[in-house]
């Protein structure tokens, strides 16, 4: 491993950077790009790791595209603190091994100052132990489990570990406020067999027979990552003869899952429906006019919402930078380099503490509206809505229609996170 | 139990069966004559769905042209590799020429996020198999019922092939007794090359026609599919073309009735199966001992 530490070349180049920076400091003081202020040692440099192989490969250029276009604009702005911001993007492969080898090699030998990205919720939950070892600030900007905060950051204290998407609490308990209102009262689900489909069907099946005690569950059927052949799952879903369907699915398997649902004619047997990952852009633009109507959607940020100058600003820039329309993880990306942006000018430093202390609480505005960091969990509080797809004059995809916001302090779980008092309804 | 829902799980298990029988096929019979077992098949199907995607916009959105044109394409990159690079390693040993289709599957995965991005891209619609079809009062995919039908025809075809033809002959007297075969003035290597690229036109076709199913495609799609047609392979003995569409039908209905009815276990099941088959009769339904 790497030690850091005063090289003797390091200590000449010091000196030398000093004694000229000390001639010139009579003359010229450094102002705009990268007048360093004192205390921070420049660049500041942020591991960004995503999936970009494989079958959701895409996700990762839409992480990337965010990050970057963030990068751009704060190092033409001055950097931060004055300091120049450094990204270097790494395949997280969504395996496991990898997402931990990665994180060592961006602190280890690349001395990143903080890391960013992570994709699955079982990638988050092994960093966990490993970013305390590091000592790195880690900004989780997809995996939405909630065990990540609850149990990594408040439980085990794992401070390193901040989360600016919304967690599942958006998928499970935001999706049971919405459902409440709907007449079905049998639902059943098509979901992931993974962490995060059985976490998000809880969550839902708690919250919502608190919410409405006549409903029951009738049917679930578990699809393994890389599903392409749903038919037997919506045998499943049929048999049960649900009146509403609730699908964690989401990317190219939503895609698949809507296409092969609708030629067995599920929609028109299953009226309620309700897809939390079904506001994702591949989603919408991937399925365009084969989205039917009427489908409850929602997800970490849709571009339309909210409809604030900064917003509306944002997506215009992202068009005219990408030729795309924003994805929910460019949004968190971009917003995760601002974060660090205001973190590290409030602390006057980018070491790890400083920086934890100084994000604890933290309000950030960004394109996805206000966002505040939840000190006890470092969750990021913020406001998504659940709307019906509907189609639009002005956009090749369907949309959100009629929205309902459950807003983030009403759905969110609260420390301590045990019992009935830290989960929804209050 | 109603009779709707045992006729639709049957329906669903006997078209996953047809998909990977499709994409089986061709491995098997790579397999079978040449003894290689060829890791970059799933490349193949890959590569398959996205020349017939490419190939349909070229030649004007009709799905039917397009799966009669893709392939050929993929057959092109199947003649450069049986022809520049495994024709060196058959006289090696297995692991050098698993590793070196292995290293192929990693080229194509890359190439296609090149050529075509790393975003999933969205199907062509099928004119004429679009809809779907009311069977005692649930809609099933016309198209399925079209894949359901094609599976054995490509069977029967192949079967016409090797067991009816000359070229089928040649081609079973070269994979029992390669010298042999040589000695009488068979022209070996050309023989395997044409069968390693009519192998690869297989595992192509099997791409382009999944694409309307599965209704997307997207870098690292022919994963999946591989590890089921491998199973395959093995349950009904490698090299053995009848034992992969029975295993290809087994393997479709288990996994079928599996996720309906075992839902736990699904998973489990097919590699349950493949262990058992294993343990009892290693060389597979078909295969002949060692």
């Amino acid at each position: 491993m790497a030690k850091k530490g005063w090289t003797r070349r390091r200590f000449i180049q010091a000196g030398l950077l000093t004694t000229g920076a000390a001639a010139l400091g009579g003359f010229a003081k450094p102002t705009g790009l990268w007048a360093a202020t004192p205390k921070i040692k420049g660049p500041i440099k942020v591991g960004y790791q995503a999936v970009m192989s494989g079958t959701l490969a895409g996700y990762g250029d839409f992480h990337r595209m965010g990050a970057t276009m963030a990068m751009e604009e704060i190092n033409a702005a001055g950097g931060i603190a004055g300091n120049k911001l450094v990204i270097e993007f790494r395949d997280s492969t969504l395996k496991t091994p990898e997402a931990i080898q990665n994180a060592r090699y961006f602190v280890d030998s690349w001395e990143a100052d903080f890391l960013a990205g992570v994709d699955s919720s079982g990638q988050a939950l092994a960093l966990g132990p490993v970013m305390a070892e590091l000592d790195r600030v880690l900004m989780v900007t997809h995996a939405a489990t909630e065990k990540l905060t609850e149990e990594q950051v408040f439980k085990n204290g794992i401070k390193q570990i901040f989360r600016i998407c919304s967690p599942t609490y958006q998928d499970g308990n935001a999706a049971a406020f919405v459902a409440k209102d709907l007449p079905a009262k049998t639902w059943a689900t098509v979901s992931p067999k993974y962490e995060y489909g059985y976490t998000c069907w809880e969550m839902f099946k708690n919250t919502l027979g608190k919410l409405k005690k006549d409903v029951s569950f009738t049917g679930e059927s578990w699809a393994p990552f890389g599903t392409t052949d749903f038919r037997p799952h919506i045998n499943t879903i049929l048999d049960a003869k649900p009146e509403g369907l609730y699908s964690t699915e989401w990317a190219g398997e939503l895609i698949t899952f809507v296409k092969q649902a609708k030629q067995a004619r599920l929609f028109e047997r299953i009226t309620h429906v309700m897809f939390p990952v079904g506001a994702a852009m591949d989603v919408l633009e991937g399925l365009g006019a084969e989205m039917p109507d009427n489908i409850w959607i929602s997800g970490r940020y849709f571009f339309l919402y909210p409809d604030s100058s900064q917003n509306n600003d944002w997506v215009q820039r992202f068009r005219k930078r990408w030729n795309h329309y924003p994805a929910y993880v460019s949004e968190t990306g971009y917003a995760t380099m601002f974060a660090f942006k205001k973190a590290v000018e409030a602390a006057g430093s980018k070491d790890t503490a400083a920086v934890i202390q100084a994000m604890e609480g933290m309000q950030l505005d960004s394109p996805a509206g206000r966002r505040v960091f939840r000190k006890e969990d470092h969750q990021a509080m913020y406001d998504v809505p659940w709307g019906l797809t509907a189609a639009s004059d002005k956009y090749p995809f369907k949309i959100m229609g009629k929205q309902v916001m459950v807003p983030a302090k009403d759905c969110f779980n609260r420390p301590p996170f045990e019992g009935d008092e830290s989960k929804p309804p209050f | 139990m109603s009779l709707e829902s045992i006729v639709h799980v049957c329906l669903a298990g006997l078209s996953t069966g047809m998909f990977i029988w499709l994409v089986a096929s061709g491995l098997t019979l790579i397999f079978g004559v040449l003894g290689v077992l060829n890791f970059a098949h799933g490349s193949f199907y890959m590569l398959g769905a996205y020349c017939c995607l490419s190939a349909l916009k070229i030649m004007g959105g009709n799905f039917w042209i397009g799966l009669l044109i893709g392939p050929l394409f993929v057959c092109a990159a199947g003649f450069i590799i049986e022809r520049f690079f495994l024709r060196y390693v058959y006289h090696l040993a297995l692991p050098y020429q698993l590793l070196l289709t292995f290293a192929f599957v990693l080229v194509f995965d890359d190439l296609v996020r090149i050529l075509w991005g790393g975003g999933s891209l969205g199907s062509p619609s099928v004119p004429g198999l679009s809809g779907s079809v009311d069977i005692f009062g649930r809609y099933f995919p016309t198209y399925n019922l079209f894949i359901i039908i094609v599976g054995p025809l490509v069977a029967l075809g192949l079967w016409v092939l090797i067991e009816k033809t000359w070229y089928g002959r040649v081609i079973r007297a070269a994979s029992t007794e390669r010298e042999m075969a040589s000695a009488i003035g068979v022209r070996v290597p050309a023989l395997f090359t044409s069968v390693f690229v009519f192998g690869t036109w297989l595992g192509a076709m099997g791409g382009a026609l999944a694409v309307p199913y599965v209704g997307l495609l997207t870098p690292g799609m022919g994963e999946a599919i591989i590890i089921d047609a491998f199973v395959v392979a093995v349950i009904g003995g490698l090299g053995s073309l009848k034992g992969a569409f029975l295993g290809a039908l087994i393997i479709g209905l288990v996994s079928s009735f599996g996720t309906r009815f075992m839902p736990a276990f699904d998973m489990f099941l097919t590699f349950i199966l493949m262990a058992a088959v294993l343990l009892l009769r290693p060389q597979g339904f078909f295969g002949k001992a060692s």
